[in-house]
């Protein structure tokens, strides 16, 4: 009897599961670093496409390090943690070249998207990707009460810049001009970038990236021997410090200047008090947008690719709205910014809009560099030595 | 001759059969996710990235390269290659781990409250690397750090001493003594348990010295503990990485950088599997040089 009943019972479970909208409920998952305020502004995008389409979307959390590890071991074995993976523009064009990036050729507009914007995840004519919101680099952060309660003006020309950070220096309470930021590296990769813009120009920037001249080229070295390595040599760079609390510090007073991404905006207590200016002669602004990518081992291929193609898209007005992110889909309309991500955009204004340098590099150079960085900060006299590494690393 | 129906050791052939099923299942999981990984990793640390048999190429051309020994730090400063910043690990932090462990066990052993005091120096190993990685970050930091506090007192100008390539992998050496330290004090505290008290008295009736007694009684009676605690410290230095990749990623200017961090740039930076196995290869005999001879002497001494 007991027999029976177990029996009949499976056979119900079976068939119940095989209903239509049990077993074939979709569930997307989508992965990015995003965490506490960054997740909070994001998951909006991510309920307007459940609202959409119907489909559920489960959102999780995996830092872009932590992905380069896992996610080749995973492509080996076929299978992938994700259907939709931000990630590293360098790295879905790699894996997509081995065959582990879903083709997204035809569901997005090329015109749609600021010029240039899927350049990194495109192959031939295929495209591999899709290209979401950006954060610009613009220059160095202020405060603006901190400049008017010592009579402080942003510099028109390298003199006004230096003179300016001297006279940092020598206000009662601060302990360097500017905060050096540092996470692993990447907030002096950030500010040598912006020198090599503004002084080398953008086609140099290219040409780096691009590999066709030498980190030791004279038009290069010049840039780190004769702006950068004299600021810190004379001080005005504080040691490099992690960058939340290098943020904090430089808040609080301590240091007057900041180089950080649009994104400090969203940090601050008041960013009606902020105020930001480019390096005199600024030819190039780093322009960094988030790129995304659906795995060839995904369940659900073409849920996977409209997804992709909502963030890419609308996903983006939804987000530019919680500030700190500038739309890389050209139909986002101005108006719905906030005001301090209209300046930032101001400053985009007659330069040219870089890729983020060690980004697009990617590989072992960037943690090379980011690491060559943090000891030329502390050791400005190794310039050389600095710059033969960078090369090297790059052949 | 064995008697029919017994195995050579006497056992019978039933508690044979059984004896080899119970084995088996760990021994296939052995052989799965160990024995084959390992030869494998070796395998691959012959090939080339195409696949092609290259013998010891690979080997000539990691081991050469300034990332694992940069010759030019003897005349410059940090640094000098992960090798040698492996051996300068094993040469500080393996005599201190040994010498701290035992004085605090010793010192702790007869103090009123010791084993509350033990308690608190475990936290330490209790830490999780990766959070002992990031507190390192901040103990040494310039601004808020405890330790250039503390050197300021002496005059000393506060930095932060993760982000000066003269004293990062010291900085990291000392974090990983408060993270490590704690294992060889609990071995020792429960290796002087295991000293008759009755030793110590006689010692004491024959009018021996603290200092003698430390060092002609209790230092010879714990050699197995103390062979246990150099070869798993020479083995937790050897694989460092965590605390390295958290506090500094091997910088500044590869100034801490270490073998296994090296591994991991290989593997997963650069996407080279072979140079990787290269490394982890030499990790594994240098490993099985130091434990084997080790393990050898202690089963001698309890022989």
């Amino acid at each position: 009897m007991r027999r029976k009943i177990l029996i009949v019972f499976l056979v119900a479970l079976v068939a119940i599961c095989s209903l239509p909208g049990v077993a074939a409920e979709k569930k997307l998952t989508v992965i990015s670093g995003w965490s506490g305020p960054e997740m909070d502004a994001f998951m909006p995008v991510l309920e307007a496409f459940e609202k959409e389409t119907g489909i559920d979307v489960d959102y999780q959390i995996y830092r872009a390090e932590d992905l380069a590890v896992l996610l080749p071991a995973q492509f080996d074995a076929k299978t992938a943690p994700a259907d939709v993976i931000f990630m590293w523009a360098w790295f879905i064009a790699k894996h997509a070249e081995d065959g582990h990036v879903l083709d997204m050729t035809g569901y997005l507009n090329e015109a749609d998207f600021i010029p240039g914007a899927l350049d990194p995840v495109k192959s031939g004519d295929k495209l591999y990707g899709g290209v979401y919101t950006g954060k610009v680099k613009p220059g160095f952060w202020y405060r603006k009460s901190f400049f008017e309660k010592h009579g402080l003006e942003a510099p028109k020309t390298w003199t006004e810049f230096t003179a300016l950070c001297s006279k940092i220096q020598r206000i009662s309470g601060i302990k360097a001009a500017i905060a050096s930021g540092n996470g692993v590296g990447w907030p002096l990769s950030d500010i040598t970038e912006h020198f090599i813009a503004s002084y080398a120009g953008p086609d140099i920037t290219h040409a780096l990236i691009d590999k066709k001249i030498s980190w030791q080229d004279p038009v290069v070295a010049s840039v780190f021997k004769d702006k950068l390595v004299p600021l810190l040599k004379a001080g005005y760079f504080s040691e490099p410090i992690e960058w939340t609390m290098a943020a904090d510090l430089w808040w609080g007073g301590e240091y007057g200047l900041f180089f950080m991404g649009s994104w400090i905006t969203g940090m601050v207590e008041d960013p009606d008090d902020l105020g930001v200016f480019s390096l005199p002669d600024c030819k190039g602004i780093v322009f960094a947008p988030d790129y995304a990518f659906a795995p060839a081992y995904t369940k659900y291929p073409e849920e996977a690719k409209r997804l992709l193609a909502f963030l890419s898209t609308k996903g983006q007005e939804i987000q530019v709205t919680a500030g700190g992110h500038i739309s890389t889909y050209a139909k986002v309309p101005l108006s719905v910014y906030p005001a301090v991500d209209r300046e930032v955009a101001a400053l985009l204004e007659g330069v040219v809009a870089l890729p983020d340098l060690d980004d697009t590099i990617g590989g072992e150079w960037q943690p090379a560099f980011w690491d060559q960085l943090k000891l030329l900060w502390v050791s400005p006299g190794r310039v050389d030595e600095v710059l033969e590494t960078l090369q090297r690393k790059a052949e | 001759m064995p008697v029919s129906g017994t195995c050579p050791g006497g056992d019978s052939v039933g508690q044979t059969r059984g004896r080899i099923f119970f084995f088996l299942p760990a021994l296939i999981l052995l052989a799965a996710f160990v024995v084959y990984p390992v030869i494998n990793t070796v395998w691959l640390s012959f090939q080339t990235p195409e696949g092609e048999f290259s013998f010891l190429k690979n080997y000539a051309e990691i081991l050469s390269e300034p990332e694992l020994v940069d010759l030019r730090g003897f005349k410059r400063g940090f640094p000098y290659g992960a090798l040698i910043h492996n051996i300068m690990w094993i040469v500080i932090h393996l005599p201190l781990t040994v010498m701290l462990g035992l004085i605090l066990a010793v010192i702790l052993r007869d103090v009123k409250g010791g084993a509350v005091i033990k308690s608190i120096i475990f936290l330490g190993m209790v830490t999780p690397m990766v959070v002992g990685g990031i507190i390192l970050r901040f103990l040494f930091d310039g601004s808020v750090g405890i330790l250039p506090s503390f050197l300021n007192l002496f005059g000393i100008t506060r930095r932060t001493l993760t982000a000066h390539p003269d004293t990062a992998l010291f900085a990291l050496i000392l974090g990983s003594l408060w993270l490590w330290t704690p294992f060889s004090m609990v071995l020792y505290s429960a290796g002087l348990e295991t000293i008759p008290e009755y030793v110590y008295e006689a010692a004491v009736i024959d009018g021996a010295s603290p200092l003698r007694i430390f060092f002609l009684i209790t230092v010879p009676l714990l050699r197995p503990v103390t062979g246990v605690v150099i070869t798993m410290t020479f083995l937790w230095v050897l694989k460092i990485f965590d605390i390295v990749y958290v506090a500094t990623m091997g910088g500044p200017g590869g100034a801490s950088n270490v073998l296994a961090l090296q591994m991991y740039m290989y593997a997963f930076r650069q996407f080279n599997a072979n140079a990787a196995a290269v490394v982890a290869t030499f990790l594994m005999i240098v490993a099985l040089i130091v434990s084997i001879p080790t393990f050898r002497a202690l089963r001698g001494d309890e022989a």
